[in-house]
């Protein structure tokens, strides 16, 4: 998340929710390193990353939920995933997202 | 103050910090905010946060997992490494040229004034003209810093290298060639320099990539200081059984 910080102490400061997704493990290969993140605000707001864009728009979706129940999730996303085809890792790596939301 | 707001101050100075998150389990997303300096934001996370002065060492994010099978993510806060040179020679410009491509912070020092200069060495984010012990009182290397020592002069290498061990410098890598380095290897014993201590030395420094030019050089122990913080061993990817990144599964 320290990648992205200022974007999200600007949109918290000004009231805003905020989802923030964590790349939290790497398994075989990864786009994005371990701690990369993506920032998602309740007007819709968007800044960084997950990956190189294979599953943001699933974390996407996800954000919203967690927007609106505060419950934090972790997400795996890889080649065995289920949602493969649509939102799998080209790389043929496996990530764990956590999504949490900070005020 | 917000733990956020908090955090992107913390960004922006110089304290080195662990951030603490729960990701699974009942206390997932209670966050634990741990500062080098002692002070601490949150309770609760006890057996990831004892794992403090180890994690704060590897100087990157890293998963822990507990022994209750529960996991905790530790992202690390602080300035980049900090690579320190002692002798004001051509591969210290290289060095400092490439400590800038991996955005390291660079510091060159000699007690020669004629080296030492922003001419010869444009590329050092400082130049300190002090013979070794001084310019280790003043930059005070910590777990953070690299340190290599250049002069081929065993009236700097040697004090550079002794003041090198005192501190708890990641890496202390000196060149010269192998004769010398079993001559140095004497002389520091003889200094009083303890032969565990010794073995912390990598000398000659740098990976095995048949370096010829300064430049070359300076990428061959940028290399070895790399592998050294990631504690890897330098070798073919290829042939590496190890996963890629550092911190992958």
């Amino acid at each position: 998340m320290k990648e992205i910080l200022p974007e999200i102490d600007r949109w918290t400061e000004n009231g805003e929710k905020v989802v923030v997704a964590t790349v939290v493990a790497t398994r075989r290969s990864a786009p994005r390193p371990l701690g990369a993140s993506l920032a998602i605000s309740e007007s819709g707001k968007m800044c960084g990353s997950v990956s190189g864009g294979c599953v943001e728009s699933d974390v996407f979706e996800n954000a919203r939920e967690v927007l609106a129940t505060g419950e934090p999730k972790l997400l795996t996303y890889g080649i065995e995933d289920d949602l493969a085809w649509s939102v799998g890792l080209p790389c043929g790596g496996e990530i764990d997202v956590f999504l949490e939301r900070v005020e | 103050m917000s733990l956020i707001h908090r955090l992107a101050e913390l960004r922006e100075s110089n304290e080195r910090a662990l951030l603490f998150t729960a990701i699974e389990g009942d206390e997932a997303g209670a966050k634990v905010l741990v500062l080098e300096s002692g002070e601490q934001v949150g309770d609760g996370l006890d057996q990831a946060v004892a794992q403090f002065d180890e994690l704060i060492r590897r100087g990157r994010n890293h998963l822990i997992r507990l022994d209750d099978g529960s996991k905790v993510f530790a992202e690390w806060y602080g300035p980049p490494p900090r690579l320190l040179v002692y002798g004001a020679v051509d591969t210290a410009e290289a060095m400092c040229r490439g400590a800038k491509l991996l955005g390291w912070h660079s510091i060159v020092a000699d007690a020669r004034a004629k080296f030492a200069t922003p001419e010869r060495i444009p590329s050092a984010d400082e130049l300190i003209v002090e013979w070794p012990q001084e310019a280790l009182a003043q930059v005070r290397p910590d777990h953070q810093t690299a340190i290599v020592v250049l002069t081929h002069d065993d009236k700097f290498d040697e004090p550079a290298l002794i003041g090198a061990l005192e501190t708890e410098a990641f890496y202390v890598g000196a060149l010269g060639s192998r004769r010398n380095q079993e001559r140095r290897r004497e002389r520091l014993l003889e200094a009083g320099v303890e032969e565990s201590t010794l073995e912390r030395i990598m000398g000659p420094c740098g990976l095995d990539i048949g370096a010829d030019t300064q430049e070359e050089t300076a990428l061959s122990i940028l290399a070895e200081i790399l592998a050294v913080r990631a504690q890897r061993e330098g070798g073919f990817l290829k042939d590496a059984k190890k996963r890629i990144h550092a911190e992958i599964e």
